[in-house]
């Protein structure tokens, strides 16, 4: 740890990181309760329009033929792939030991199961008989049926539902420690909340040993969930025959976007925060620099596999393929198509640039394009794919309605919302490693009291 | 805590048992099954406590199919040549009771009934027990072939000892049509139903 | 399938017994419900035992199609004494087992929401209130009885009983009937008295031609009898062992008929007479054995030269030239007088297409004198009526079966004129435009509700039963005749029978006699069951030329105004002449040419819309000296650049929820003034303007051109008779797969027949397959409204449509071909339909098994445990899953439609996929019934509802594992192929290639 004492990390006592972080629950500051107010709202927004979906059918949206995906689906893969930065900063690079995740990785775990959380509802609102979405569950019945092993959606099922629980898991005990931070320093019916939730941590040097060794195994089982999950969900996509779905490079391709669109919501999500809970000294430039390398890594992936997917319809010499790919860049829906491009493949590259990636207004910004580029990247392979398939007659275009943009504001604020609630309730950013990495004081002031 | 997880575990494990079961239906417990097929005669007092739903008319099957073995296909014609099994016409009813006016006081109302309802032009509008979904197809022709004139009890019931019918088996249930088909092997295509 | 008659019976059930009857099938709102689990709450038995209907048994009668002249004849499928669906009477020599869009259409007019519950009569404030039928009866009565002889019948019935009533009790009270068909072939009639000396319809023998040449005559269409045409068409021009009738059409625009010639040359509108006569004067010249007296034209023609003709028609004379040569050199047949083509010459161009015919010989050959095909008085003897009407010397004017407001041009004011009748009665059982003017609504019942007859063709008595009781209280017109004379006494006191049944049955009787037979019950019982009596045809008259043949000439046909484009209005050949403006599943199966649905359109040539700057869906005014339409624009190749076209048919100020308001009515720019006595229906020029508002096309087409995807295999006729495959036609174009890799796929598919022989997969199965024959299919679109009718489809609408969300399980797929720099502009059509794939897509990417394969071939569709991921839909290749966005049925079977419902399909609920079942419901009936009879199932016993109503019997159905059985052997043709057969999905549907004379297209 000493080899990196000369970075600008927090130079705080135990004592003033405890106070800081425990500062920030139950903040009453303008800024966040303005935002948990839209988050709110935005989700009463989505919920209506489910009740509608409900009452009247999936034709509210915009749904037209051949195009029997769209918003819904883009929607739900883009969150999936929102949910993949967290596990990948806090387990892998737990595992790696690279010293910057500390600052941020409760913040991104926090997405990450949110996140999911979001994405987990988006198979039910697709669908068009919502009220039997269990029959998509292995479950014993007098009808002696049985989901369909064979079709790529129920692996989704189960590569969410794994994912959801391991992140989940993985948030929990990592916050354990904080928790008994926090109950040490509250009173009243939250103490009792807090110590109930610390599930009786006293901080002893023997649950420190067991802490950190199991701590050690969660990280290792989620690691390789975040290869395994957008690869599953990307053979929703690859598995079928449908011209601009059909490929191999489809897995490694979504997995980088998800760490990509990941990554970038982080930023877009920790620059405001640190703000309003007054954590700039602990989530500082370094943090975000070295998270914009990681964006520049993944964007260039996508870079390399945008290209990889024209050489490869062209290469093919399926007439249908070339078709599609031909259409992406110059068909009705070429603005889509260049608008994934430019956010992604070249966005990321202005991360080469040290000035732009320690410049927090620009980051922001930058952080925007991301998201914006990523949802439209799997808009644009779902929507434009199905768009003009095998046969041409049957071709259509999709123009989306309230119903679609309902449902996409909902999932915002459902995410947003639980992630504002947890910022507010839990330690935001991780005390106890905070600490690990303060040099130790001369004089040991015992327990954390 | 742990008590917490073993409470849940023990739940889940109950529920779907439950679910897995659920097609097990009861079997009809119904007037002792004595040598004589004589049907009981009812005083109106008697007919309250009877199952099943209360008929514009209180049409005796017990009195009809047990005591005087009529065929169920005597009046329920189309059951052995169409998928629908059909209802008798009142004129069918005339048929016999135009010289049948009943035993007892009781009878004789009710035979009343039919008689004024058919002389009036008016159908008697049955409440229905059994009715399938739209969505299933169930050809009585083809059961009614393949299993003998004892067809109608292994989804009716022992209609023949029912004062008043109602619904034994829970036959809008799936899994009631696949468990048969699959003690008597025979298609479980989804197909053969469902279209 | 018993066609029996139900007289017997009929008193024995009264109306609320159909309909509660109905209640134990479960129609009606029940049906509904679908996958839902409503449940019927009652259960209603017959009063009476009636052997005809037994719950859950198809019941069958004979009946005859009114919703056009043709006179086809039907057999009409009742369940629960209610009919569902009308299909083609194999015995009739005109239609055999076929039935057209239009007619099977005829079930939403008896269950059409907007028919009249009872009568009605207008009160002075112009509002109508409902009266009894006694109130109505003794009102006409009164009107006629004071009105003596000024009592006017305007009427668009056939030749037949009633018709014969009507003229006795017209001719009785001394009145005038008018009888008037909108289509009634007044200048083919007036060519014909003038050139052979008789003005009847000739019998044409399509079958028999070898070259078939049509000058603008839409014979597949609207023109005489379509299926009859068709079913003719399809058996000269339907490529067989070597033989194929070569097929020209010369006109302005490329319509149904024109995209099945091998050749089609644009011409000036009004050119056709000249280019007849030019073609004739070149046989003429040439050939030696053309009959005796036509030489005496030789003089006449010699004055049209093909240079001539080729001025005024832009057809290159080499061209006329090679066409006449080839029309001389086989038995051929050309014909002329299609609506759409009716301009100020049609007498003339008839004329001319006569002369060519007979210096050709065809006369007597493919073009049959029999007397035997009715027709009304025409369009002068309306004017007539009208300018009768105008002096308001008609005091009791009566419409029957007729629509004048809405299928006579504005332009002649005839709304007005009508106006100045002293009472006005209609018959009209929906309140169409001109019922909406009348006095007096007495609604007549539908023609499945009610006894005639018709004699539509030489040698055919067709004739009409209830075959229902009727579903709303409307009475027979001839009732209501007999029951005026009745009451009115005096005049008519001769007409005494009973009813109008007992009036036909005398009739009959006197038939019965004629033909010596003694028991008329058992003659009446087989004319009924048999739907008529169908005699051998007559032989035809010898016809020779009348002295008006050398009186033939050509003048340019005028056209009002100075606009730059020559209007030209045509019959949709799915909406008629307006009438099948009603039928939902008319005005959304897409019009064949254009694909467009319940819309109209402007049709505007490539070159004169980049020339002008609009685009496909902007809104454009067209106006003549006659009036002005705003339609939006479809860009279509095959309409003359000169000329703006757009359907007849819409447009209509009343006619029901689904006519009202909906589109144009092109008549409106079309002059009505003529004397010629028949409609000019080419006799505007029009000026276009834009209006800058774009309007979205309700067009099922998403992309006309095939991008070299081979989905529309053709083959010029040379390579057909070589022998060749399309894959040969196109030098390999299939050969994607290397031989490893064929071997490979091979042995894959074995293995996944071993993993499938467990269960209910063990043994033997059959394999239903389909063969789709390309050389016959004209895309008339015939089977798609009989796939709606069999299989419970819902329509959508017209803004559904729009979204791309149509139903239709069977979709007629249109691809242009060439038609850019120069080279020749063709059609080709594809029914596509689910190909039910051995190796399907959409099967396992179900997460809960709803698609799956069945063991007899099928790949099955099992609505109740379809959650709706459709993920099915985007893996087919095909794009034939069609997915419940909306609770399509529930929002749009408005009642009585529900009583048309299959109650052996289930009607799908919202958010459910649903697809072609290869008629799932019509294969286990027969396998049921086989079952029931301890036999196997019969190859042919069960067939699909799309190839039993095919005209052109373009579709095989079968078991494909029988190699004995039709399917299996139309598979083996060398001109079979799959569609994207590429993906290895193996599909059970093969496509036999189209075939074309010519190697131009």
């Amino acid at each position: 740890m000493t080899a990196i004492a000369t970075d600008n990390r927090p130079t705080q006592t135990h004592a003033e990181v405890t106070r800081d972080v425990v500062a920030t629950l139950g903040t009453q500051s303008r800024g966040y309760t303005l935002m948990l107010f839209g988050a709110v709202a935005l989700f009463l927004v989505g919920a209506l329009t489910f009740v509608l979906l409900l009452k009247d059918g999936l034709g509210l949206a915009g749904y037209k033929s051949p195009v029997m995906w769209s918003v819904y689906i883009t929607t739900f893969v883009f969150w999936v792939g929102i949910g993949h930065a967290g596990t990948l900063i806090s387990a892998i690079l737990f595992l790696f030991r690279s010293p910057w995740r500390t600052a941020v990785y409760r913040a991104t775990e926090a997405m990450t199961v949110f996140a999911v959380m979001t994405a987990g509802l988006f198979p039910i609102i697709h669908i068009g008989r919502q009220w039997v979405f269990y029959w998509l569950l292995p479950y014993p019945n007098q009808r002696f049926l049985w989901p369909n092993f064979k079709s790529p959606l129920l692996w989704d099922v189960f590569a969410i539902g794994t994912y959801l629980t391991v992140s989940t898991t993985f948030l929990v005990v990592g916050l354990v420690p904080d928790i008994a931070a926090v109950r040490d320093k509250v009173t009243g019916w939250r103490k009792k909340v807090y110590t109930l939730c610390s599930l009786g941590w006293t901080g002893s040097d023997n649950q420190w040993r067991h802490y950190t060794r199991g701590y050690l195994y969660l990280a290792a089982l989620a690691t390789p969930l975040v290869l395994s999950v957008h690869s599953v969900v990307s053979w929703d996509f690859a598995m079928s025959i449908v011209p601009g779905w059909h490929g191999t490079i489809f897995a490694p391709y979504f997995v980088a976007g998800a760490i990509y669109s990941g990554v970038g919501m982080v930023f877009t999500l920790l620059i405001p925060l640190r703000k309003v809970l007054h954590l700039e000294h602990m989530i500082t430039e370094y943090h975000f620099d070295n998270l914009a390398k990681l964006t520049l890594l993944t964007g260039s992936i996508l870079f390399y596999a945008y290209a990889m997917e024209y050489f490869v319809a062209w290469y093919s010499g399926v007439a249908a393929e070339q078709t599609t790919f031909y259409l992406r860049a110059f068909g009705p829906m070429w603005w889509a198509g260049w608008t994934m491009i430019i956010c992604n493949a070249f966005v990321s590259q202005l991360f080469w640039f040290k000035k732009i990636r320690t410049n927090i207004a620009a980051l922001f910004v930058i952080s925007i394009f991301i998201n914006i580029g990523m949802w439209f990247e799997r808009y644009v392979i779902i929507v434009s794919s199905l768009g003009n398939d095998h046969l041409p007659f049957a071709w259509g275009q999709l123009d989306p309605t309230w119903a679609d943009w309902g449902i996409l504001a909902g999932s915002f604020g459902w995410f947003l919302m639980y992630f504002l609630l947890f910022a507010r309730t839990f330690p935001i950013v991780a005390i106890q490693e905070i600490k690990e990495m303060i040099p130790m004081p001369r004089k040991r002031a015992g327990g954390h009291h | 805590m742990r008590k917490l997880v073993l409470a849940l575990g023990v739940c889940t494990v109950l529920a779907l048992g439950a679910l897995a079961f659920t097609s097990r239906s009861a079997v009809w417990q119904g007037p002792a099954p004595g040598d004589s097929l004589a049907a009981p005669t009812l005083a109106a007092g008697d007919t309250a406590g009877l199952p099943g739903p209360r008929q514009p008319i209180f049409f005796r099957h017990d009195i009809h199919a047990g005591q005087y073995k009529m065929q169920c296909q005597y009046c329920h014609y189309a059951a052995e040549v169409s998928q629908e099994p059909g209802m008798p016409s009142s004129q069918t009813c005339m048929g016999c009771h135009l010289v049948i006016a009943g035993s007892d006081s009781s009878s004789r109302a009710e035979i009343a009934k039919v008689r004024d309802a058919h002389n009036a032009g008016e159908a008697i509008e049955w409440t229905r027990i059994h009715s399938l979904a739209r969505h299933a197809h169930f050809p009585h022709m083809r059961h009614v072939k393949a299993m003998g004139p004892d067809a109608c009890m292994t989804c009716h019931g022992d209609v023949a000892r029912m004062p008043q019918v109602f619904k034994v088996n829970n036959v809008t249930n799936m899994g009631w049509c696949i468990t048969c088909h699959l003690e008597r092997n025979v298609t479980r295509d989804c197909s053969a139903c469902h279209y | 399938m018993s066609k029996e008659t139900n007289e017997e019976q009929r008193p024995g059930i009264d109306r609320r017994q159909f309909l509660t009857v109905a209640g134990v099938a479960g129609v009606g709102t029940a049906a509904l419900s679908g996958c839902s689990t409503d449940r019927i709450e009652k259960l209603v038995p017959y009063m009476v035992g009636d052997e005809d209907h037994v719950p859950g048994v198809a019941t069958w009668y004979a009946s005859t199609c009114t919703e056009c002249p043709a006179g086809c004849s039907l057999h009409v499928k009742t369940r629960e004494a209610r009919a569902i669906k009308l299909e083609g009477n194999p015995d009739s020599p005109i239609n055999g087992g076929s039935l057209c869009a239009r007619g099977q259409a005829g079930l939403q007019g008896l269950y059409n929401p907007g028919r009249l519950l009872g009568p009605k009569r207008r009160d002075a404030d112009g509002s109508y209130r409902d009266i009894t039928w006694e109130e109505a009866i003794a009102e006409l009565a009164a009107q006629v009885g004071s009105a003596g002889s000024d009592v006017h019948v305007l009427s668009g019935a056939g030749a037949g009983s009633f018709t014969d009533l009507l003229t006795e009790w017209v001719g009785a009270l001394g009145g005038s009937l008018v009888r008037y068909q909108p289509f009634d072939n007044e200048a083919l009639r007036a060519a014909n008295q003038q050139v052979f000396g008789r003005g009847d319809v000739p019998d044409f023998a399509f079958g028999k031609a070898g070259f078939i040449l049509s000058f603008g005559t839409d014979f597949l269409e609207t023109w005489q009898g379509q299926v009859e045409n068709q079913r003719g068409f399809a058996e000269s021009h339907g490529y067989h062992d070597g033989h194929m009738a070569k097929h020209v059409y010369l006109g302005h625009r490329m319509d149904l008929t024109g995209m099945n010639a091998d050749e089609w040359h644009p011409t000036h509108p009004g050119s056709d007479a000249v280019v007849a006569l030019a073609m004739a004067n070149v046989i003429l010249s040439e050939r030696e054995r053309a009959p005796a007296d036509a030489g005496t034209l030789r003089s006449v023609l010699a004055a049209f030269t093909p240079e001539q003709a080729s001025q005024e028609s832009g057809l290159a004379p080499e061209a006329i030239r090679r066409i006449a040569r080839e029309f001389a050199s086989h038995k051929s047949l050309a014909v002329a007088g299609g609506i759409g083509s009716q301009h100020r010459g049609a007498v003339e161009a008839c004329a001319a297409v006569n002369i060519l015919n007979y210096v050709s010989g065809n006369v007597g050959d493919t073009v049959v004198f029999r007397g035997g095909r009715p027709a009304a008085d025409g369009y002068g003897a309306l004017e007539s009526l009208a300018s009768e009407l105008d002096a308001g010397r008609v005091a009791v004017l009566i419409v029957h079966d007729a629509n004048p407001v809405h299928t006579v041009p504005a332009a002649t004011g005839f709304a007005d004129k009508m106006a100045k009748a002293g009472f006005t009665v209609s018959t009209a059982s929906v309140m169409d435009d001109t019922a909406s003017q009348a006095d007096l609504v007495l609604p007549n019942l539908h023609a499945l509700e009610r006894w005639d007859d018709l004699r539509p063709a030489a040698g055919v008595q067709a004739l009409m039963q209830p075959v229902m009781m009727p579903v709303r209280d409307g009475r027979a017109t001839g009732d209501v005749l007999l029951e005026v004379a009745r009451t009115v006494g005096g005049p008519l006191s001769g007409l005494d029978a009973p009813s109008f049944e007992a009036y036909l049955k005398q009739r009959w009787s006197n038939i019965a006699a004629a033909r010596g037979r003694t028991d008329f019950r058992v003659f009446w019982q087989e004319a009924l069951g048999n739907g008529g009596l169908f005699d051998e045809a007559a032989p035809g008259a010898d016809v020779r030329l009348a002295d008006g043949a050398r009186r033939i000439g050509f003048q340019r046909p005028t056209f009002d105004g100075d606009g730059e484009f020559v209007f030209a209005p045509y019959p949709s050949s799915m909406l008629y002449d307006g009438r099948g403006a009603n039928k939902p599943w008319l005005l959304e199966n897409p019009d064949p040419v254009t694909k467009i649905t319940w819309q109209s359109w402007v049709e505007l040539h490539p070159d004169t819309a980049a020339s002008l700057d609009v685009r496909e869906g902007e809104v454009v005014r067209l106006e003549s000296p006659h009036g002005s339409l705003e339609a939006p624009v479809y860009v279509y190749q095959g309409v003359h650049p000169g000329v703006v076209a757009t359907p007849l048919g819409l447009g209509h100020t009343a006619y029901g929820q689904y006519a009202e308001g909906r589109g144009v009515n092109a008549l409106d720019l079309v002059s009505g003034e003529d004397g010629a006595g028949f409609l000019p229906y080419l006799s505007a020029r029009v000026t276009l303007h834009k209006t800058r508002r774009y309007q979205k096309l309700a067009k099922t087409e998403g992309n006309p051109r095939q991008l070299g995807r081979g989905i529309a295999e053709a083959m010029p006729f040379a390579a057909a008779v070589q022998g060749q495959t399309p894959a040969e036609v196109h030098g390999g174009h299939h050969e994607v797969n290397t031989e490893r890799e064929v071997e490979a796929i091979a042995g894959w598919g074995e293995a996944q027949r071993e993993r499938l022989d467990k269960g209910d997969y063990q043994g033997e199965h059959p394999n239903w397959g389909m063969v789709v024959d390309l050389a016959r299919c004209t895309g008339c679109s015939a089977c798609v409204t009989a796939c709606y009718a069999e299989n419970n489809i819902p329509f959508v609408g017209e803004q559904e449509v729009v979204r791309g969300r149509e139903m239709s399980w069977m979709r007629i797929e249109r691809y242009f071909e060439g038609g850019e720099d120069g080279e020749g502009f063709s059609t080709r059509v594809v029914p596509m339909m689910c190909q039910h794939c051995d190796n399907a897509p959409c099967e396992p990417v179900c997460p809960v098994f709803a698609a799956y394969h069945t063991p007899d071939g099928l790949n099955a569709q099992v609505y109740n445990r379809c959650v709706g991921t459709r993920y099915c839909g985007n893996n087919c290749p095909y794009k034939v899953r069609y997915y419940n966005w909306l609770a399509y049925p529930k929002l749009n079977f408005e009642e009585p439609l529900p009583l048309q419902l299959n109650p052996d399909v289930t009607v799908r609920a919202r958010g459910v996929m649903e697809k072609c079942t290869f008629c799932i419901q019509r294969i286990r009936g027969a396998q049921h019934q086989a079952a029931m009879e301890d036999r196997p199932l019969q190859d042919g016993e069960v067939t699909t509802a799309c190839a039993q109503a095919c005209p052109s019997g373009a579709i095989i159905f079968g078991d494909q594992h029988d190699p004995g059985s039709r399917v299996a052997q139309a598979a083996e043709d060398h001109r079979g192929y799959h569609i994207l057969e590429d993906l290895n999905v193996r599909p059970s549907v093969t496509y036999l290639a189209k075939v074309q004379h010519g190697g131009e297209h």
